[in-house]
């Protein structure tokens, strides 16, 4: 009796997790972000290699990009922002832990729009952020967009006076994370 | 005629100054395809390495990658479910558990998947 109630016990835990665990993932979300002032030369970058995990019963997000994986147009400009700006040796990743509140996956068709509150990590320093999203399901994909602002002031990033002309204040980032089911 | 050729050597001087600063400007970006790999490792090896926190010397290096297919995606291979190349251009035809060598530039560690990224990779065998 007490061994078919251990199995028991353990064969429900199985399957709560397994139930709990189910997530949908990509290693190939797209991450751009602008700092262009008008009338200077574009500053701007792309990252196609950034990881995201949602896990469905939970609501929770996760995001990392590779700071070195960001290309930009100009040879120069991606150096001086990987050495002087973000210090991508010392720093190499940028993530985002976060939670969608107030969402039911088992009803979710169709397109909606969420919250997503959490802390970006960026240059070593963190910061709370309430990121507005698009999440729209496309059969056994999920796609989560966002698009929001960053001051590099607020991660501890310096900008040196010479060029601060020629960079904005405000980051532009918009995110496109195209989930498949795991 | 001194003033002439003063002026001439003035414009040659300037157009050459102006050059150089273009060319510094806008050097190009490295060609990962064309530089000689700092290091030749395993793919479990390399995965090792970063989660024992001694990775950092690697990143932004050109390494050469060993290792089985585990995974093919649009773009991407990954090598003994530890490493994730990406290709720049179409990859080649490689089927899965084949063994490969893949040079590529090494960007880091993401925890996320627990698995070590290069971009811009080619195949060397």
């Amino acid at each position: 009796m007490r061994t078919i109630i251990v199995l028991l016990i353990f064969c429900l835990a199985f399957v709560v997790t397994s139930v709990g665990q189910e997530k949908f993932a990509t290693k190939t979300g797209e991450i751009n972000f602008e700092a262009s002032v008008p009338s200077f030369e574009e500053v701007k970058a792309e990252n196609s290699n950034v990881s995201a995990v949602l896990e469905i019963s939970t609501g929770n997000f996760a995001a990392l990009a590779l700071i070195k994986g960001f290309r930009f147009k100009v040879a120069l400009m991606e150096e001086h922002f990987n050495e002087n700006y973000i210090e991508s040796s010392k720093y190499p990743k940028a993530t985002f832990k976060g939670k969608i509140e107030d969402i039911d996956f088992s009803e979710f068709s169709g397109e909606q729009k969420f919250v997503i509150k959490g802390t970006f990590n960026l240059h070593g320093t963190d910061k709370y952020m309430e990121v507005p999203a698009t999440i729209s399901k496309k059969g056994e994909e999920m796609v989560v967009s966002a698009q929001f602002l960053l001051k590099p002031e607020e991660f501890n990033i310096k900008i040196p006076s010479i060029v601060s002309k020629k960079i904005a204040d405000e980051v532009n980032v918009s995110a496109v994370f195209k989930l498949q089911k795991q | 005629m001194k003033k002439k050729r003063f002026f001439l050597i003035l414009i040659v001087l300037i157009a050459l100054g102006g050059f150089m600063v273009y060319n510094y400007m806008y050097q190009d970006h490295r060609n990962i395809e064309t530089e000689t790999s700092q290091i030749e490792i395993t793919a479990p090896y390399l995965l090792e390495r970063f989660k024992t926190d001694d990775g950092s010397s690697l990143l932004n290096k050109t390494i050469t990658v060993t290792g089985a297919i585990t995974s093919i995606e649009e773009g991407a291979i990954t090598l003994d479910e530890s490493v994730y190349a990406t290709f720049t251009e179409n990859i080649p035809k490689v089927t899965a558990n084949e063994k490969v060598a893949i040079k590529g530039r090494c960007i880091g560690y993401d925890e996320l998947f627990e698995i070590v990224k290069l971009d811009q990779c080619t195949l060397i065998k």
